[in-house]
């Protein structure tokens, strides 16, 4: 019991500490702001006028459901998750690595609560703006009225962002064997974008591509997407399950590289 | 000014040179990012196959139009990648080398660095216009036109990445969160499919944010054999051009070293 308490009191620690110093930084708030609100809000504009062109459905949905399927998937990208990679990189490569493998707890542990600590102000303040901007604009789906919705949008979005932080981790590991990890982080950073539903939301996949979402890393990442369609509500179960089980095949994957790097580490500067 | 053009040439070169010493990342960051930009194509071919036609426009316009954007993209961020760097020389105080220069000022910037990356966005871009041609059966007009407008559209992404890099002479902005966020503004619709934008949409996107003078407009322009939207590309990539030159002169004036000992040449 007291371990666990240690534990969580050093990440709990790790991420406030984060927090107030992107509280310091108003104006990274703000760049960061400008850059969701560019990239959906264009893209929300885009899809208004398609559905329009298309009388208000395509495959099946209208622009009520993609919306919000847009906006969450924005909102899970204001977190910053997947920079992960690119801070082990900067470790490995400036040899700041040294430092931070000889603290009391474990690189890959640190790195993972850090990143979440940096950026979890911007996703609030996100959430604070966008979620009630959507809802008065376009209105809210009827599935988000279910009793499960809350529920199962949080387990999602929380075992969505382990399997995000896991495949993004995996990719900085490899900065301990090619010091320049940018070109498999913008392969694996593309997969995500397409499986997750970003710029072409999910309901307008062509079945192969649905189902390569549904069971891939990729897309079960990003099943947040998926939260607001009626289909939710009959699949959430299944969507947890395999988001656990690729939880424990990339967990397990992690752990067993990360023995490895620990053997490969060469620490470069100081 | 010829003499400032082969010096920009020779700058080129050896920045070239440099960054390929490291043989294995430089050919592993040109085939990466030729691969991550295929999915923009992806995406949006798979766009065009759910929703239809859209403003006339096929998943070929699409190739087309992603060619133009990386082509021009990889142009000025390959070769001109100090553009990109100035919020950080002026941050760290190492503009001050630059000004102490004898070549020209901006010239000068621009080439002071290269990156890998986005030569593979360059060879990206050439292979998706010429794709676009077999597929639209280009004539000996059409090829004249997009060899224009591929000049046009790397002054217009020149004169954008300039402006926005500029406001760091004015907010210190070391990491470029500013700049950054500015820059989406012209870039993220840039790779959007053109056809979607219509009405008040594309008066904002071609005039005011000229993003769809990159992509969209050249390639509406290719299509339709479109001499009116020859002349409009033209008009506004000298515009903008001059804005952006006239701007970064005048934010210079702004420039206040820092302490740092930066050394270079």
């Amino acid at each position: 019991m007291k371990r666990i308490l240690k534990y969580f009191r050093i990440r709990s620690k790790m991420v406030t500490t984060l927090v107030k110093e992107r509280v310091q930084y108003p104006v990274r708030l703000f760049a960061d702001s400008v850059t969701v609100i560019i990239r959906c809000g264009i893209l929300l504009l885009l899809y208004s006028y398609v559905f329009k062109l298309n009388h208000g459905v395509i495959n099946g949905t209208t622009f009520l459901f993609t919306s919000w399927s847009i906006l969450f998937y924005f909102l899970f990208a204001t977190t910053q998750l997947k920079y992960i990679s690119r801070k082990m990189m900067e470790d490995v490569q400036s040899g700041g690595l040294e430092m931070i493998l000889t603290k009391p707890i474990s690189y890959i542990s640190y790195r993972g609560w850090s990143q979440f600590g940096f950026g979890l102000y911007s996703f609030i303040v996100a959430i604070a703006f966008s979620v009630p901007a959507l809802w008065l604009t376009v209105g809210i789906p009827p599935t988000m009225h279910l009793a499960i919705f809350i529920p199962t949008l949080i387990m999602t979005t929380l075992l969505g962002g382990m399997i995000y932080v896991f495949i993004y981790s995996l990719v900085g590991l490899c900065a301990f064997w090619v010091e320049d990890i940018n070109p498999i982080f913008w392969i694996i950073d593309k997969s995500v974008m397409i499986l997750g539903g970003s710029y072409l939301p999910i309901a307008l996949f062509p079945s192969f591509l649905y189902k390569l979402a549904m069971y891939s890393p990729f897309g079960a990442s990003l099943f947040v997407t998926h939260t607001m369609y009626p289909s939710w509500e009959g699949e959430w179960h299944r969507m947890i399950i395999i988001q656990v089980v690729w939880i424990i095949i990339l967990g397990a994957a992690l752990y067993a590289v990360y023995q490895l790097a620990k053997k490969k580490v060469s620490v470069n500067g100081g | 000014m010829f003499k400032e053009i082969k010096f920009a040439l020779y700058a080129i070169k050896k920045n070239i040179q440099s960054s390929a010493e490291l043989r294995t990342s430089f050919m592993m960051n040109i085939v990466g990012m030729m691969i991550n930009n295929s999915a923009f194509i992806i995406l949006w071919v798979f766009f065009v196959k759910s929703v239809g036609v859209i403003g006339g426009w096929t998943a070929a316009d699409i190739i087309g139009l992603q060619g133009f954007a990386a082509l021009s993209y990889g142009v000025i961020f390959s070769v001109a990648v100090g553009i990109r760097k100035l919020p950080d020389y002026v941050a760290s105080g190492s503009f001050d080398r630059f000004m102490l220069s004898p070549k020209n000022l901006l010239m000068r910037v621009a080439t002071s660095a290269f990156n890998a990356s986005s030569a593979g966005d360059v060879i990206f871009g050439a292979i998706c216009i010429i794709v676009y041609g077999f597929l639209i059966h280009a004539t000996t007009v059409q090829v004249l036109f997009a060899i224009a407008l591929i000049i046009l559209a790397v002054m217009v992404f020149f004169a954008i990445a300039l402006i926005a890099n500029s406001v760091s002479f004015f907010i210190t902005d070391a990491s470029g969160v500013v700049t950054g966020g500015l820059f989406e503004l012209f870039l993220t619709p840039s790779l959007f499919h053109g056809g979607a934008f219509q009405g008040v949409m594309r008066f904002i996107f071609t005039f005011i944010i000229p993003a769809l003078l990159i992509g969209a407009v050249p390639v509406e322009a290719i299509k339709n054999i479109s001499v009116h939207q020859l002349i409009v590309t033209t008009v506004m990539a000298f515009v903008w051009l001059f804005i952006s030159i006239k701007f970064f002169y005048k934010a210079v004036k702004r420039y206040e070293s820092s302490n740092f000992m930066t050394f270079g040449v």
